[in-house]
């Protein structure tokens, strides 16, 4: 038994279906991320990733276009992280609060929606087009490596716009104007604050980006995970997501890791369901326990650290 | 709490923020019904009076619905209250369903101490399961809220895997257990309605709730460190102790909650995903204030617009889902702090000036005196 | 003396907050061009008010302000920016992860040719080009986080500097330094002034003013007390100006019959985490009966001496005993129980839970208590009796318990702390600036109380900045200067302001043998 678990977990469609299953998580983690730097927990990931979802299949439906679907969803993940932002920042409802408003939203509110929009009710499996899908790139040269190609071409356009991602958000985080001035705000808004960075202006483009990558994991879902949008499509992702981000340390590489070990503990977990031996249950809980473990062991590792830095200092 | 022009404004905020999200309400039924008339009495008046005559049988079900989100409600209060974003209600309140739906199918005892005993056990389970987050925000600094996050998919999981490959009813079609042992079950307060007595312990535990966090010293701790941790240290109080106890009792409530939903509602575990009470419940929490008295009046105000958003699902074809949308709009205005704010300030001032006036002239009349 | 000269005029200025208190009162503050100017002042004498309202982060209620003779209405930091003027915080406002460049150019960052990306190079550029120019070294790469205070006050100063200012307000800069590190800013600060800047440098330390300072302005409680060129008025002077009271309040009080020693404190030693030493092996005794002041200018190891004995932090060395029983990184509730009692000078933060009523605030201690309790509930006719008792005891003006603490006045809020922590039948109290920023009623009547109970047997211990507050009430009397204890008076009764005004500017150290006398056997 083992050693066939081995074996498929040195198969490349193994390899295949981690990057598969991690891609939307690692979307979310990013967008997580960039909420988290300026200091704004963006708890509401997870609704934001089923509206998203839901608009992205409905434009591309409406236009026959995946492009434009995928541009909608973007929008919609934007417009919803600035409702949440307005009565985040300016109402101040707690942050967390509006989080679990957007996800009530995200929850329930997408089936009103779907059925306000298309009369339909609980899943849109019947709008789908091969042109609302976002299509499968194969890249070259690469594709025909054996073994690399196998794992890492093939994939939706989106996966690799969401391994561009990583680095893109890196690039905007450390090297651009508005990613210091987002790190500033996030760690000490007073210092940012005394020198003329408008702390509320920072937040809010923080959250419209963090809303823009939220949306773009929710297209990945709907748009070519699961070919279609229904109420079960994000599965907590969103809150994934969130843990994600904590074990990565709020960088993206490490949010990128840990979006990788999730993936990874999920792969295993599909891959097990078909063998003998393992409930599909059990294992599919394996990434949520994964995590928790994770946070444990990187809270514990930051107390150390704290507690070192004290020592050193006396 | 003792200014009534305050208070008067924080209810009349409140009313506010129900009307915005039944506005919000009316203008999406208005756009999606094709009798949008029907769609609103479904939503407003036939949960009590269809047909002109008083509509029972859709109050029990308002009632007993109330039940779940009481107890959740209550859970939320308890945690929140210590300042601490335990999202675990969720996953306590499948939990405590779930061990007591095994303990009323495999453990055969007389009638009445069953249904009992397996409340107990899932009130017990569900405190359990809540140490975890606690402790690791209390020793490790770990966010409470990621912990409980996804302890409660861990819990799904877990008991989804019991529910398939360890006590499946296999002559069923659908994933359910067997049947729950008739002295397990607890009875109905009226018959053929959902109505079980449940619903009574839901009340008893408000009372006892409402007890714990204003009449005894642990209750009080509690509320203390919520508003402000460093005095209650300096005060002398077990900071840690108290949040880890605060997260428990929160965990005991959600576990019995979902222990007496099950044994009161159904007669077999068949939920094959978190029921949604716990998130339920943090609405309840916001409207009442994270008050426990208050917490049926929102629980009521909820599963009545549950109830119609039902009701309207089956007669005007709008999907039962709008209830999230109203919620979440209750929701965001009444947290909104800023909401409505410079009318507040307005009242605050002009309270502040009076005072001021009172003070002058009892200073003036002092004066007189001397 | 030309007005031409001056490049900050404030004139009359007067400052009153929401909350009733007069910061300053007419006061006048001129600065020539080129200066290196000082503010002098106890704590509470209105030096960061008035320093505030010139940054834009406060405005004058009355008085106008002027820079290079063009009056002016400083509204907020980035106005005062752009006239020139430039603050150096005393608690630093830099961002720790990022680096010494990119904390310089927060908020102006130069952009590469693209206008998308911040032209890091640049920024290092900029930063070695000012740290060069101007002479303060840092290391443009390094984290702040990872850097030494000294360093990351220069940064506080290029980033002023490079944002055009030129005038520099400087807030209490070397409160965090060590010696070494002060006698760098000095050379600094000289080497700035001679390139044509103004500086404004906020300190109560003579030594330092009489070694860099042209000229100095002094203010007492809010008002103007003149000023002077520095080289022509004596330390003595100074410390004269500074320190003393307008008005002696005093307190009538029988003379003290201390009995045991209740807290004994030896050698407590405590390094910061910036490495700046704020215990210097302190010891002392307080006395059932009696009351044993520590005077001093604040940050001098009041504040840490005071949270090593409720353990809110922990000493690197020494020991505390109540009775004979350790104190130090005991639960607070143990010390307590001890008969330990706490007036924390943060109230805010330690003594009250605002949104909680007053009677919740008065029971915070003992709501455990057997007496408030029956059984698993409270008993809330014992609660409610004393909480009324309490509230009538010690005049708290309210509507009735039930009032949210947080709506209540200052004076009436540290009258619930007072009330809980006198009530617990203390046998020590811990009094850390007991009156600050409370009406002269509350003032009054806590002082009464205080003597009251040490004449009934507490043993109290009053840390305060409060030069008649803490000559008025104490029997005996401490002066900490720079973490060490600078006098010991057993009487206070031959004291007066000069006196103490040169202890606590460190103008006079007493022998080790004459501090000796604060021990009380062992």
């Amino acid at each position: 038994m083992f050693e066939q678990l081995i074996d498929m977990i040195f198969s490349a469609s193994f390899g295949y279906s981690i990057i598969r299953i991690t891609s939307p998580i690692l979307f979310a983690a990013l967008a997580a991320v960039v909420a988290e730097k300026a200091g704004v927990v963006n708890i509401g990931l997870e609704g934001t990733m089923m509206i998203s979802a839901l608009f992205g299949v409905l434009f591309a439906y409406w236009t026959n276009s995946w492009i434009i679907g995928v541009i909608g969803a973007t929008a919609i993940g934007i417009l919803v992280a600035m409702i949440m932002a307005i009565f985040a920042l300016k109402l101040k409802t707690d942050i967390i609060l509006a989080g679990i408003a957007v996800n009530l939203l995200g929850g329930g509110g997408t089936v009103f929606l779907l059925y306000l929009f298309t009369g339909l009710k609980g899943n849109t499996a019947s709008l789908t087009t091969p042109n609302m899908l976002t299509p499968k790139v194969d890249i070259p040269i690469i594709q025909n490596i054996p073994v690399i190609g196998q794992i890492f071409s093939g994939h939706s356009i989106l996966t690799y716009v969401a391994f561009l991602l990583v680095i893109l958000v890196w690039i905007m985080l450390y090297k651009t104007a508005m990613g210091l001035r987002i790190r500033a705000v996030g760690e000490n808004s007073h210092a940012a604050d005394s020198v003329g960075v408008s702390v509320l202006r920072t937040q809010y483009v923080a959250l419209a980006i963090s809303g823009a990558l939220a949306g773009l994991g929710g297209a990945y879902m709907s748009m070519y995970y699961s070919q279609s949008w229904n109420i079960g499509i994000v599965a907590g992702r969103g809150f994934i997501a969130l843990a994600a981000q904590a074990m990565g340390q709020g960088e993206p590489v490490g949010a990128m890791l840990s979006s990788l070990l999730f993936g990874f503990a999920s792969a295993l977990g599909n891959k097990m369901e078909g063998m003998q031996g393992f409930s599909s249950y059990l294992v599919a809980s394996i990434p949520y326990a994964v995590t928790i473990i994770g946070l444990v062991i990187y809270a514990m590792s930051t107390l150390k650290k704290v507690k070192r830095f004290k020592d050193n200092d006396k | 709490m003792e200014n009534k022009r305050q208070n008067m404004f924080e209810i009349f905020r409140g009313f506010i923020a129900i009307a915005i999200a039944i506005l919000v309400a009316f203008i999406l039924i208005v756009i999606c019904a094709d009798d949008p008339g029907k769609a609103l009495e479904c939503l407003l008046i036939r949960p009590i009076i269809s047909n002109g005559a008083l509509n029972v049988k859709s109050i029990f079900t308002i009632l007993a619905r109330m039940t779940p989100i009481i107890f959740t409600g209550l859970a939320v209060c308890v945690m929140f209250s210590a300042n601490q974003f335990n999202l675990g209600g969720e996953g306590a309140v499948m939990l405590g369903g779930f061990i007591a739906a095994l303990i009323a199918i495999y453990l055969p005892m007389a009638t009445g101490v069953h249904a009992l005993v397996a409340i107990l056990a899932g009130t017990i389970v569900g405190g359990l399961v809540m140490i975890v987050p606690a402790v690791i925000k209390v020793k490790l600094k770990a966010s409470e809220m990621v912990c409980s996050l996804m302890m409660n998919y861990v819990i799904m999981f877990t008991i989804l895997h019991f529910l398939n490959n360890v006590f499946p009813d296999r002559s069923k079609g659908a994933t359910q257990t067997y049947p729950f042992l008739e002295t397990a079950l607890i009875p109905k307060m009226v018959p053929n309605t959902e109505l079980a007595w449940g619903f009574v312990a839901a009340i008893i535990a408000t009372i006892l709730v409402a007890f714990f966090m204003y009449r005894t010293r642990w209750g009080y701790s509690i509320r203390m460190i919520g508003i402000n941790e460093s005095f209650s240290k300096y005060s002398g109080m077990k900071v840690g102790g108290i949040i880890i106890l605060s997260q428990v009792i929160g965990g005991m409530l959600a576990g019995m909650g979902g222990a007496i939903e099950m044994l009161g509602r159904y007669n077999t575990f068949l939920w094959k995903d978190l029921p949604g009470y716990g998130w339920t419940g943090i609405t309840v929490a916001i409207l009442a204030k994270n008050n426990p008295v208050m917490i049926p009046l929102a629980a009521l105000f909820i599963s009545y617009l549950n109830r119609g958003c039902e009701l309207m699902s089956i007669y005007a074809g709008v999907p039962a889902e709008m209830i999230d949308i109203i919620q979440a709009v209750i929701f965001l205005f009444f947290a909104a702090e800023h909401f409505l704010s410079g009318t507040r300030q307005k009242i605050v001032v002009k309270d502040a000036k009076e005072e001021m006036q009172k003070k002058e002239l009892a200073t003036a009349g002092e004066g007189g005196n001397a | 003396m030309s007005d031409n000269d001056l490049v900050v005029q404030m004139k009359g200025i007067t400052k009153v907050y929401p909350n009733g208190i007069a910061a300053n009162q007419g006061v006048d503050f001129n600065v020539k061009r080129g200066e290196i100017h000082a503010l002098m002042g106890e704590n509470g004498a209105g030096k960061s008010t008035l320093m505030k309202m010139l940054f834009g982060l406060e405005q004058p209620t009355e008085g106008e302000i002027i820079i290079n003779g063009e009056k002016v209405s400083l509204s907020s930091p980035t106005i005062a920016i752009s006239k020139g003027i430039g603050m150096v915080h005393q608690h630093f406002m830099l961002v720790p992860s990022l680096t010494v460049a990119e904390n310089m150019v927060l908020g102006m960052e130069p952009k590469q040719g693209n206008k998308l990306f911040i032209n890091y190079k640049k920024a290092v550029e900029i930063t070695e080009e000012y740290s060069k120019k101007y002479n303060l070294y840092v290391d443009p790469h390094a984290k702040v986080r990872d850097i030494p205070v000294g360093m990351k006050q220069k940064v506080e100063i290029l980033k002023a500097l490079v944002r055009g200012a030129r005038i520099l307000i400087l807030d209490e800069p070397t409160a965090v330094l060590t010696t070494q590190e002060t006698e760098e800013l000095f050379k600094e600060l000289i080497h700035l002034k001679e390139q044509g800047y103004t500086l404004i440098f906020i300190s109560h330390k003579l030594n330092e003013i009489k070694q860099i300072t042209d000229r100095l302005t002094i203010l007492r409680g809010g008002k103007f007390m003149g000023v002077h060129e520095t080289a022509e008025i004596s330390k003595e002077e100074i410390s004269h100006l500074m320190v003393g009271r307008d008005v002696v309040l005093s307190v009538e009080k029988e003379q003290a019959q201390p009995t045991d020693v209740v807290l004994r404190v030896r050698d407590l030693e405590y390094t910061n985490e910036w490495n700046k030493k704020m215990l210097d092996k302190i010891s002392f005794d307080v006395r059932k009966g009696e009351i044993l002041g520590i005077a001093g200018v604040e940050g001098n190891g009041q504040r840490e001496l005071v949270e090593m004995l409720f353990n809110l932090n922990v000493p690197d060395n020494g020991s505390a005993k109540v009775n004979g029983k350790n104190v130090l990184g005991r639960p607070q509730r143990e010390i307590r129980d001890m008969g330990v009692s706490l007036i924390p000078e943060d109230r805010m933060t330690f003594g009250i839970a605002g949104a909680g009523t007053i009677e919740e605030n008065l029971m915070s201690d003992r709501a455990a208590n057997k007496k408030y309790n029956n059984g698993p509930l409270f008993n809330l006719k014992a609660m409610h009796e004393d909480s009324d008792q309490l509230i009538k005891d010690y005049n708290v003006l309210c509507k009735s318990r039930k009032q949210q603490v947080g709506m209540l006045s200052g004076g009436n809020i540290q009258k619930v702390v007072v009330a809980r922590e006198f009530s617990s039948d203390p046998i020590l109290i811990i009094a850390d600036q007991p009156t600050r920023g409370i009406d002269v009623s509350a003032i009054e009547f806590i002082h009464k109380k205080l003597v009251q109970l040490s004449r009934e047997g507490a043993a109290v211990l009053l840390v305060s900045a409060d030069l008649n507050e803490v000559m008025e009430l104490s029997d005996s009397l401490i002066i900490m200067n720079n973490g060490r204890i600078a006098a010991y008076f057993e009487d206070t009764s031959v004291l007066n302001d000069t006196i103490m005004g040169e202890y606590m500017l460190g103008l006079k150290q007493q022998s080790d043998e004459e501090i000796r006398g604060v021990l009380h056997g062992e």
